[in-house]
């Protein structure tokens, strides 16, 4: 009787509390590219210490929706239910400059910002064997002849097509934009001298240390990762971009679910061993949660909007 | 270096690392020989494992995966005419002739030999070479790429068959597929009609498993139960008995392994076209270049060294610079970030380990490759052909089916596949030749791309495009490959009446 009676109290014990408890089945993040890409790598990575977070054997699955600049993949997060069990990566700010150069079924208000993790901010770099061995004698030649300095992009509407374009509006200086397929292409292509810059992010550029001279970074402040750089500001021009990597769910996810998967995403960021996976694949983290991260995709989202109603890229 | 390449070879011949590369060659073999299945497909499942594996047990599979699907491609292709890989198309021309007159064994013998020593070389130059080579990759811009594919359209000219108008037809048809999606550079939709699905262009995987294998998989179906032809015997010899008459192949052996790696470190043409190039240059040199398409052994030889020879050199790009030029090596490139791992002249400084290990499991994986493919192959798989082929030819398309379906898990894609295997079966029923079909989806987008890419930087004046030596000697081969046959026959014709 004793023994029945304990069964029942233990019983009570795990299921009222399970019954209440998010969450109670295996969680989804879609990617919106390809398995093996660089936001795949860091959905998984992050999916795999959110799991250790949720603890429980709770399971936290990625699935891929490649297509269309990760376009079908933002779509199906936006579209999904909002109960917590569908997440998704977010590129900012690519993933909102589509909604302004083709039809989009989502916008900037289709989703409940998370957490972002990655903040990648760009350069202005150029090949090491460039005669341009600073950013005003590349700024000087491209003023001297018009449009005869070449930047190489990995795509228009991304943001390092953003970055020139911010660079050309503070400067005064018009550049000829070469969209590559992808960002390796583009590098590849400095590297080669067949174009005169690039807009490259930070981490694109670090892997290159002896083929590569990164002349400014378009941030704030100095990177740990190339203390030696000086930043567009410092030199004058104050423009910033970046490359963001995040988590969201659909809009209108309820507030108890959201606060408790922002908190076990804050901790997966405070967790040692996730910083050190991330640092080694190039990951500059760069963690902000709930409000502040929809600022930052406002912010992102105003740029793609100038950017688009001065200089529409097609 | 070259002690690093030495110091990491004890690393990989630990019993793990090296069993993984065996299992990786046969995994390859079965995913290559099913049509749509790929060995992107295969590798892509792999990445997620590869979280919780030591580096080089991930590698070690993927390597083994993709040697093994770039032969295992051709089994299929020999036995019945429908490519299990897209880089197989050039194997079906002689490899299914040869099938049909009973010498279907001996052709998957030639095949995997050929595959083997195409990846031997494939491999050693990604040890030896690849920083020299990622050079040579340095110097092909937009501009030089242009005229790679423009030499390559050229020089595959004879893929147009019989009836020229009838080739060109098709290659425009293969051109205009490739048109479909947003345009390379300002990113216009063309031809998508509002499907998002379209919007990244038409997968070579999906024209090729529609048009090239739901044809012969309709004869399949429309054969009596019962048929006893030369095909399904295949007339198998012991392969010691056989390699002394693969002597001959040589000189083919090393001009496809120069082609394949040579169209590898240059990132986007892919396996194919090095397939289609060393079977061109084998035919054009031939002493009996009217054997060729009927049934010519050196031609499979040629396709399939060649299709090998491209797997490690794609590598090469990838890992000095990042570029991912083929499917595959982009997935692996994955693989390797998940490890921290970074693709650039630092990897190879800090990681010399992992680097050179994978090389030398690439190595190991073209070994094998004779061992495994050639029993496996010749033994178990092409038993199939005894399935009655009404059976085998539903078993083929739901492996189709399913293939297609995994690529990006959406029905479009299927309802796309069956779409050109429409097309497919009309053109084949019109005898419309198909390779041009291929060939013009592959280097028309490439074309267009770096052509238009050429003239942004030249800010549209054409004479970027000649700017430098290396343009111009493409476009002298260009030009050579063009005018002469008819220089040559007209060198001949002088002769005789002289």
């Amino acid at each position: 009787m004793k023994k029945i009676f304990m069964t029942f109290i233990a019983l009570g014990l795990t299921t009222v509390p399970a019954m209440a408890e998010f969450p109670e089945k295996p969680i989804e993040v879609i990617v919106g590219f390809s398995a093996g890409g660089g936001t795949d790598v860091m959905a998984r990575t992050v999916a795999k210490y959110l799991e250790e977070e949720l603890g429980d054997g709770r399971s936290v699955v990625v699935k891929n929706k490649p297509g269309a600049g990760g376009q079908i993949g933002f779509t199906a997060v936006a579209e999904a239910r909002a109960d917590g069990y569908t997440l998704g990566t977010f590129n900012l700010p690519a993933a909102l400059a589509l909604t302004y150069d083709r039809k989009a079924s989502y916008n900037i208000d289709s989703f409940t910002y998370l957490a972002n993790f990655v903040e990648d901010p760009n350069t202005i770099t150029v090949a090491a064997s460039s005669p341009y061995k600073s950013l005003d004698e590349l700024l000087k030649a491209a003023k001297s002849d018009p449009r005869s300095i070449t930047i190489g992009l990995s795509a228009l509407g991304g943001n390092d097509h953003f970055s020139a374009n911010l660079l050309s509006s503070a400067t005064g200086s018009e550049f000829t934009l070469v969209p590559f397929k992808g960002a390796s292409n583009a590098r590849t292509a400095i590297m080669g001298g067949h174009v005169s810059a690039g807009t490259l992010t930070l981490g694109q550029t670090t892997s290159f240390p002896n083929e590569l001279r990164v002349l400014a970074i378009l941030s704030d402040k100095r990177s740990p990762f190339a203390p030696d750089v000086p930043t567009a500001k410092e030199l004058g021009y104050d423009i910033k971009m970046s490359s963001l990597r995040g988590i969201v769910a659909p809009a209108g996810l309820d507030k108890k679910i959201a606060d408790k998967l922002r908190n076990a995403l804050k901790a997966v960021n405070e967790n040692p061993d996730f910083q050190k996976k991330m640092k080694d694949q190039g990951n500059p983290l760069a963690f902000v949660s709930g409000e502040e991260y929809a600022n930052v995709a406002r912010k992102q989202d105003n740029v793609a909007k100038t950017t688009w109603e001065k200089t529409p890229w097609k | 270096m070259y002690s690093d390449l030495l110091n990491s070879l004890p690393v990989v011949l630990t019993f793990t690392n090296f069993a993984v590369v065996v299992i990786g060659v046969l995994a390859g073999i079965i995913v290559g020989a099913m049509p749509g299945l790929s060995a992107t497909m295969a590798i892509s499942v792999l990445v997620p494992f590869t979280f919780g594996l030591e580096p080089l047990v991930a590698l070690g599979l993927m390597a083994g995966i993709y040697n093994g699907a770039m032969y295992g491609g051709a089994i299929p292709a020999v036995l019945l005419r429908i490519p299990g890989t897209p880089a197989a198309v050039a194997t079906t021309f002689d490899g299914y002739p040869m099938a049909q007159s009973g010498q279907g064994g001996y052709a998957l013998q030639v095949a995997v030999v050929s595959s083997s020593i195409g990846g031997i070389m494939s491999a050693f130059a990604l040890m030896l070479l690849a920083p020299p080579l990622s050079k040579v990759t340095l110097l092909f811009g937009p501009a030089e790429v242009f005229w790679v594919a423009v030499f390559g359209l050229c020089s595959i000219i004879f893929l147009l068959g019989g009836n020229p108008v009838k080739g060109l037809i098709s290659a425009c048809f293969g051109v205009f597929v490739s048109v479909i999606g947003s345009d390379p550079i300002f990113g216009v939709d063309r031809f998508t009609f509002g499907q998002l699905e379209l919007l990244d262009g038409i997968s070579i995987v999906i024209l090729l498993v529609g048009l090239y294998a739901l044809p012969p998989v309709i004869d399949l179906l429309e054969t009596p139960l019962k048929t006893e032809t030369d095909a399904s015997k295949l007339g198998t010899e012991p392969i010691w008995k056989t390699l002394p008459r693969m002597k001959s192949y040589i000189k083919t052996w090393i001009r496809g392994g120069i082609i394949g790696v040579w169209i590898g470190i240059l990132p986007g043409a892919g396996g194919s076209m090095a397939a289609f190039m060393s079977y061109n240059e084998a035919r054009r040199t031939s002493k009996n270049p009217e054997n060729w398409g009927k049934g010519e052994p050196e031609g499979v030889a040629a396709s399939e060294v060649a299709n090998n020879a491209d797997t490690a050199a794609a590598l090469i790009p990838a890992l000095t610079l990042g570029i991912p030029g083929t499917a595959v090596a982009a997935v692996m490139l994955g693989g390797l970030l998940v490890h921290g791992l970074q693709p650039g002249p630092m990897l190879f400084r800090e990681n010399p380990d992992v680097v050179f290990g994978f090389m030398w499991q690439f190595l190991f994986g073209a070994i094998l490759l004779v061992f495994l493919g050639g029993s496996l192959a010749t033994n178990s798989f092409a038993r199939l052909l005894n399935l009655p082929r009404p059976l085998l030819g539903s078993v083929i398309i739901v492996l189709m089916l399913i293939g297609v379906y995994s690529i990006n898990e959406r029905m479009f894609d299927v309802y796309l596949m069956l779409g050109f295997g429409a097309i497919g079966y009309l053109m084949d029923k019109m005898k419309f030749p198909l390779p041009p079909v291929v060939l013009g989806l592959i280097l028309g987008g490439f074309a267009e791309e770096n052509l238009r890419l050429a003239l942004r930087i030249g800010r549209n004046d054409p004479s970027v495009l000649f700017q430098n030596t290396t343009s111009l000697v493409l476009v002298f081969l260009t030009l050579a490959v063009i005018v002469g046959p008819f220089l040559k026959r007209r060198f001949f014709d002088n002769k005789k009446k002289g």
